[in-house]
């Protein structure tokens, strides 16, 4: 009789235990909903400032910037280039 | 008294089933419809839009990507101080002020004022923290280096239901590859319309379009276009073309064509600048069409370099026309490497008498010619070639110095750079590989479409080739020390019937080092007016793009 009765408040305790445990984690559970949302708003700003950035990045690396950019500067185009060795011919006679 | 107790019994028994029952409704027969309801009161269905794939060029450079934009909207019924709010948005957004309040005045609870807003002008007008109007981030496609290959390129409209569609070039040929698909994601939030950690469902199904990468090289392109543009320019012309391709492999190095448009604006442009004349024009090419001809004949083994014209003495008359050169100059007796090299029309048409009308046809298809290229980019056009039987003697005379039959410029220089790559014609293509949103790379390999001509054939009409470019009427223009193999064209334009006396299609093809050959270009200017001759205006283009192409490859000279 008493093993039976003492099985039953065991699992009641336990019961009851994990009755507070769920509650407290929920409770906690329920906030993170705001942290959630402010993470989404950090990383949506970050990936458009990002992709800003990345715009910024393409137009000043472009060959028609450079141009513009090295003609301001005074950079004239090379009109020849002097090589060092010429290619070998297959057969000399 | 049992009676009644089994009374009460039934009554609470059928009660427990009527329960049971409704249960059963509102639980398995209604879940669906239900869990939809509920889903709109604490979820929201997101759109998720793919990013559309980039297009690279060979060095990775993005030449056409994705910006942030912004897409300001407005709450009329939210909005106070309508005439104030017009005013600072029509002067941010540089609209006119008329149709911002107009905008401002309709009757709904959501109108569009201006797409296409810059991240700083946003910034601008959210400091102003103007009522009833908001910002929606868009994703617009963006061209760094402004109108650079743009008929290769194409640009991005709208399709039929307001969706982002390539049209033209590589963004209307590819446009299912770069678009990407959309997904749709359920997020669950409170009520205040904060989101549940417990459930977030994202991603569900979006696939962002793929990438291109281009076998153009940017810096060959720019190269190109710069020349291209001070040529036009210096010749008085209408237009022009360059087009660059690497023989061996059939990739086009570069594609450019004037006049152009700035495919981020393109609706300030004419609808008849976004075809790319390259691939989509038809024209009669002239003298440059003498190269495929005398390969032809070499290879059929109708005539040889040495081989001498008994009938050029003179103009030759056939079917009533008399056909002349195009300097009114005649050598008895010359060589066919004095035909090209003078551009003897009278040589030109000995060889095709030689070659006959369907060894010649044969040949036009081995070249390709009356035939698309299968070059991976929308708008290419091709003209048929006449059955063998409507042919008469004159048309087969003309063809043979290029009048009378229409090719693209891409077709020309495609059965053009056979000559240079040992006879054999390769497929021309743009892209070089694909590369999926999760990183696999799918490389386009290069395709070989038919041999016209053997390899000896090849190398004979190189050095042929190579003394025209040398000692021909362009060659003033030449560059010193390199072995260049070029023919130029001076090719008259039919109009209504005949020909024009005072306009012609200039051109200039050939390839380089002749030994081993780095590209095949083909230059065309349209309709110059300094000088109707090729070697007068295509030819000192060419060799001008060729000089620079030869010191960014680091080639030195071979004499």
């Amino acid at each position: 009789m008493k093993k039976p009765k003492l099985f039953i408040i065991s699992i009641a305790f336990v019961i009851l235990v994990l009755s507070v445990v769920q509650v407290v984690v929920s409770n906690g559970l329920s906030t993170t909903g705001t942290e959630l949302g402010r993470l989404q708003e950090e990383i949506g700003r970050y990936q458009t400032e990002t992709a800003i950035l990345s715009e910024k990045v393409l137009i000043a690396s472009s060959l028609t910037q450079v141009a513009s950019n090295a003609g301001a500067l005074g950079f004239l185009e090379p009109k020849s280039q002097v090589y060092i060795s010429s290619p070998l011919p297959i057969a000399r006679r | 008294m049992s009676g009644r107790l089994k009374l009460v019994f039934g009554v609470f028994i059928v009660l427990f089933l009527s329960i049971i029952a409704r249960l059963f409704y509102w639980q398995i027969v209604k879940a669906e419809e239900l869990s939809v309801l509920g889903q709109a009161q604490y979820g929201s269905l997101i759109t998720l839009q793919p990013k559309r794939g980039e297009i690279k060029t060979s060095d990775g450079f993005p030449v056409a990507s994705n910006k942030v934009s912004y897409l300001v909207f407005a709450n009329p019924k939210e909005v106070k101080e309508k005439d104030k709010t017009a005013m600072l948005l029509s002067s941010q957004l540089g609209e006119d002020i008329a149709s911002v309040s107009s905008v401002l005045s309709l009757d709904k609870v959501w109108v569009r004022v201006k797409a296409n807003v810059t991240p700083e002008t946003k910034e601008t007008l959210s400091k102003l923290q103007l009522t009833g109007i908001g910002f929606e981030e868009e994703s617009t496609r963006f061209y760094p280096e402004a109108s650079l290959a743009a008929h290769l390129i194409g640009f991005v409209g709208k399709g039929e239901y307001g969706e982002n569609k390539g049209y033209f070039g590589l963004e209307g040929y590819y446009d299912r590859q770069l678009a990407g698909k959309p997904g749709k994601a359920v997020q669950i939030h409170d009520a205040f319309g904060r989101p549940i950690l417990s459930r977030v469902n994202e991603n569900a199904g979006a696939i962002d379009g793929r990438s291109i990468t281009l076998s153009l090289d940017r810096t060959v392109q720019f190269i190109a276009e710069k020349a291209l543009a001070e040529g036009v320019e210096r010749y008085g012309a209408s237009g022009g073309m360059v087009g660059i391709i690497d023989p061996a492999t059939g990739q086009i190095l570069a594609m450019a064509s004037m006049p152009s448009f700035d495919q981020g604006k393109y609706q300030e442009y004419s609808e008849t600048l976004y075809k790319n004349p390259f691939i989509s024009s038809l024209y009669e090419p002239g003298s440059t069409f003498k190269s495929l001809v005398m390969s032809s004949g070499f290879d059929s083994d109708a005539v040889e370099p040495y081989t001498k014209c008994p009938i050029c003495a003179g103009p030759v008359s056939l079917g009533g026309y008399e056909i002349r050169t195009w300097n009114n100059t005649y050598t008895k007796n010359v060589t066919m490497i004095d035909v090209i090299k003078n551009s003897d029309n009278i040589g030109m048409v000995y060889v095709s008498q030689k070659l006959g009308l369907s060894e010649m046809l044969q040949y036009f298809e081995k070249f390709g010619i009356g035939h698309l290229t299968g070059i991976d980019l929308q708008g290419e056009v091709s003209a048929e070639i006449k059955p063998e039987d409507n042919w008469y003697e004159i048309d087969v005379a003309t063809a043979s110095f290029g009048q009378g039959v229409s090719v693209t410029p891409m077709q020309l220089l495609s059965g053009f750079a056979a000559i240079a790559n040992e006879g054999i014609r390769m497929e021309p293509h743009v892209v070089s590989k694909i590369e999926t949103a999760d990183g696999k790379t799918i490389d386009i390999p290069a395709k070989e479409v038919s041999r016209p001509i053997s390899s000896t054939t090849a190398k004979v009409m190189t050095e042929v080739l190579v003394n025209a470019a040398s000692h021909g009427e362009a060659n003033f223009a030449r560059l010193k020390g390199y072995r260049i193999a070029g023919k130029t064209g001076t090719a008259q334009i039919p109009i209504a019937g005949h020909y024009d006396p005072n306009k012609t299609i200039a051109s200039f093809i050939g390839f380089a080092p002749a030994n081993k050959p780095k590209f095949a270009m083909l230059v065309i200017v349209d309709r110059p007016t300094t000088s109707i001759y090729g070697s007068e205006t295509a030819a000192p283009i060419f060799f001008r793009i060729a000089k620079d192409l030869l010191m960014y490859y680091g080639i030195p000279p071979e004499e």
